[in-house]
């Protein structure tokens, strides 16, 4: 598994909307700005982040994205999910042998779920706080 | 993963022929895959007529096979980012990374080929 530009980008987007949150709406052009990345690519991802009920789109001048929930609601687990398709390492193929059976029942599938336990109650204000990542290192 | 598997369960050498039966892994990619697990003595491997392949040691982890085979799991490439120590999403993919290897450290490659012996499918038993 890796976690792909899309899931990297929406993750950065979202960290950067919460951290310059005020009550007004923030352009993505902003956000490519003082993230250096592209804008249209930001696009992109921001229509998924608010198709996936993470983001508020705000149309007209001064629009831009804010917030649908506070950070403390939005759980970096069900983000990455929604980015990624799925962070999963099990995949279910037709015709598996015996082998790959016992590596997906007793390998990936505990695997899984031990990648949920961890990021169970991560939330995106727990990132944007500094608290939280100085006892992971 | 397959590979070391199916040689947990074997007696006796095997060959690339039949471990490629087993797994359904072409020959050729069998060969490839053996030589970095080879390096990092995970198997062994003799010629001649009794010749083939068998596990290098026995504890041998799912960590010690994936990053064998794959190197190091990292699941961004943060490593030549150079924003490392200022990024904070930068360390959700450490956790993801610490999650991955400390479950895999964990389970033995004995472990998943006794689930295979269990249900009689085991190779070379």
């Amino acid at each position: 598994m890796k976690i792909s530009t899309r899931g990297r980008y929406g993750l950065r987007l979202l960290v950067d909307i919460a951290e310059h949150a005020e009550d007004d709406p923030i352009a993505l052009s902003v956000v490519a700005k003082r993230q250096k990345l592209s804008e249209k690519y930001l696009q992109q991802v921001a229509l998924l982040l608010t198709r996936g009920g993470f983001l508020t789109s705000v149309k007209g001048s001064g629009g831009g994205y804010l917030l649908k929930e506070k950070p403390d609601q939005i759980m970096i687990y069900d983000v990455l999910d929604l980015l990624e398709g799925s962070i999963t390492f099990e995949e279910e193929s037709d015709g598996e042998n015996a082998i790959e059976e016992v590596l997906r029942l007793h390998f990936y599938r505990p695997l899984d779920e031990q990648v949920k336990r961890a990021f169970a109650g991560l939330t995106l204000a727990d990132v944007t706080h500094a608290a939280w990542f100085t006892y992971m290192i | 993963m397959q590979t070391l598997v199916y040689l947990a369960t074997c007696k006796e050498n095997c060959s690339i022929r039949k471990i490629s039966e087993a797994t359904g892994i072409s020959s050729g990619y069998l060969e490839q895959l053996m030589i970095p697990l080879r390096r990092a003595g995970l198997v062994e491997a003799d010629r001649g007529v009794f010749g083939g392949y068998r596990l290098g040691r026995t504890g041998i982890t799912c960590q010690d096979v994936l990053i064998a085979s794959e190197g190091v799991f990292r699941p961004a490439p943060c490593k030549e980012c150079q924003k490392n120590g200022l990024c904070k999403t930068h360390q959700i993919w450490s956790l993801l990374q610490t999650a991955v290897s400390d479950f895999s450290k964990e389970v033995l490659i004995e472990d998943l080929a006794a689930h295979l012996v269990d249900r009689g499918t085991g190779g070379g038993i």
